[in-house]
């Protein structure tokens, strides 16, 4: 398998990944982290049934469609447990068209203010990873540093924005679809 | 180390792992990943986290409106920011959505792969009760390093002291994955009777009947009955033969005959009798079992003969397998029913007595639904709360 494939199958894992694990996570308009913890233990219950050679060939792949399984699954559970919430039952069942405005907009302004918090160097290593699509060794040159050193930023970029999006970010979804 | 300084570490090592495997990374890298993976449910939900970070990242469309003036002069260790510039808000939130169920992530912090030798020390020395629901199967560390895989519908309590690691099950059954330690034994304590282990595997389970069916599936381990102190030791001094009973127990565990086979090498040795032979009561003589053998022993300390099981199958339910032979529809149900939330209800006589033979997943009981559907002309019907009704079709 090229490089290519392999990267471009990992991207689509993860797309698929993220649809039923948001659907659960919106659908239960709890504290979603909490959520997100409880969809973890049972991801690792579940890895701990898999051979470790099963896992290590392609081992993201295995954990997004663990995760994507498991809240695939609860989502449908937690439908029966709340049917009075009928709000967000009918965000459910339309799940498939694209994500309404209003949580779209949620969703870039969190993230917009989260970006606003970081570094001006993280934040240039951020968008030309995401933004212009440069590699790490791309990105290295552009900037004139390492490759490791982009490595570094893009860690540390991740650990801040993980504290700083933690919950806020799935609020503002939720908040947006009802 | 407490717990949020724990998840932070691990939400680093988290955003390491997400941006190495991002690049190309060697089986050897990925096997780490793998191993870190399957050591605790915190990594794995650190790594979700990241993920929904990258996501979010993705579908982020103002690129454009980002400043990045003043890049080129950040140097490398201004990377982190100061903390003066943390937003409080967005602090005091986050510690407001953290306290929820401290416990629960207490028993997760503490779930880790049975091969893994590091342990999450969670659990401590305090010892502590763990308590499943009917549904809800869990894989707890102790302190020492042992794993105990826990069955729904079971209560553990735990109890660690210096020379000897206790644990009581009060219902249900557990798999139990001793950590060596011939020093300290490790003593699994249900309705009177006692299973002791220095490293192996073996489940307890307390039977409806009151009896405890111990099986092995590693080692060796010795079975007694422990009648209530108060009546088995009217006036021993030294307070009671408990403490006297575990000393012996460490120290004598290598010469009974049958110990010594399976003692690590090395083990010292004691020229004192059998345990069982300074029990305080005497009241049942010590059992000893090997890999794959099984025994059921009553409330009163009597025992069943010993008899040969393959445990791979006798143990499966620690696996979330059921396993069925010439089992009656009914009670594959009961059992169904014990590991999920959702019910199945069969709604006739035959068909409840029907035998039925299949390894199943036991978190799956819509498989096993279709698999009565494939075999006997049923009828299943889902109610509102997903319960599962089987009704045969005259």
């Amino acid at each position: 398998m090229s490089k290519q494939d392999s990267k471009g199958r990992l991207a689509d894992w993860f797309r698929q990944w993220r649809v039923p694990l948001r659907k659960f996570l919106v659908g239960r308009g709890a504290i979603p982290a909490s959520d997100l913890d409880d969809v973890a233990q049972e991801v690792f219950l579940r890895l701990m049934r898999y051979e470790r050679a099963e896992i290590i060939e392609n081992p993201q792949a295995y954990l997004y469609k663990m995760a994507s399984n498991v809240a695939a699954e609860w989502a449908i559970r937690g439908r029966y447990v709340r049917p009075h919430e009928s709000k967000w039952l009918a965000g459910l069942s339309a799940e498939d068209r694209a994500e309404d405005e209003a949580s779209q907009v949620e969703l870039q302004n969190e993230v917009e203010r989260a970006l606003l918090t970081l570094a001006p160097r993280q934040r240039e290593v951020l968008r030309l990873q995401f933004f212009e699509g440069l590699s790490r060794m791309q990105i290295a040159e552009r900037i004139g540093t390492s490759e490791r050193s982009v490595k570094r930023t893009l860690i540390k970029s991740y650990e801040m924005l993980r504290v700083k999006l933690d919950a806020e970010l799935l609020k503002g979804i939720t908040d947006g679809r009802e | 180390m407490d717990a949020s300084d724990r998840r932070k570490r691990v939400a680093e090592e988290a955003a390491e792992w997400w941006v190495t495997l991002q690049g190309d990374v060697s089986r050897a890298r990925r096997e780490q990943y793998v191993d870190w993976l399957r050591e605790s449910p915190i990594h794995v939900a650190e790594m979700l986290q990241v993920a929904q970070v990258h996501g979010a990242l993705e579908e982020f469309q103002r690129w454009s409106r980002i400043p990045i003036d003043g890049s080129r002069e950040d140097d490398e260790n201004i990377v982190t920011l100061p903390s003066a510039l943390r937003d409080p808000e967005v602090e005091r939130s986050q510690s407001e959505a953290r306290p929820r169920r401290p416990f629960v992530w207490a028993v997760a912090a503490a779930l880790l792969i049975i091969t893994s030798t590091a342990a999450v020390l969670l659990f401590g020395g305090r010892g502590g009760v763990i308590q499943t629901e009917r549904g809800e199967r869990r894989e707890v560390a102790l302190a020492d390093g042992s794993v105990v895989q826990i069955d729904p519908e079971t209560r553990l309590r735990i109890k660690y002291e210096e020379r000897i690691r206790r644990v009581f099950l009060d219902r249900g059954r557990a798999l139990f994955h001793v950590a060596k330690n011939t020093e300290r034994p490790f003593l699994v304590e249900s309705n009177n009777t006692t299973v002791r282990a220095v490293g192996t595997a073996f489940a307890v389970e307390q039977q409806d009947n009151e009896s405890v069916l111990v099986t092995v599936a590693e080692g060796k381990v010795a079975v007694f009955s422990t009648q209530p102190l108060s009546t088995a030791v009217p006036a021993t001094p030294n307070s009671a033969g408990s403490a006297e009973m575990h000393t012996n127990v460490s120290t004598g565990t290598s010469a009974h005959p049958l110990a010594e086979s399976s003692s690590p090498a090395g083990e010292p040795r004691s020229e004192g009798e059998s345990p069982s032979a300074r029990l305080p009561n005497g009241a049942a003589p010590e059992i000893y079992l090997t890999a794959n053998q099984q025994v059921a022993v009553g409330h009163s300390g009597s025992a069943q003969p010993v008899h040969a099981v393959d445990s791979g199958r006798a143990l499966a339910w620690a696996d979330g397998r059921l396993i069925f032979e010439n089992s009656s529809v009914a009670n594959a149900i009961q059992q169904f029913n014990r590991y999920n939330r959702i019910q199945i209800v069969v709604n006739d006589a035959n068909l409840a007595h029907r035998p039925i033979s299949g390894v199943f997943s036991a978190a799956d009981p819509e498989s096993f639904a279709a698999f009565l559907q494939s075999v006997a002309r049923v009828r299943v019907t889902h109610s509102d709360n997903a319960d599962i009704t089987i009704d045969a079709i005259k």
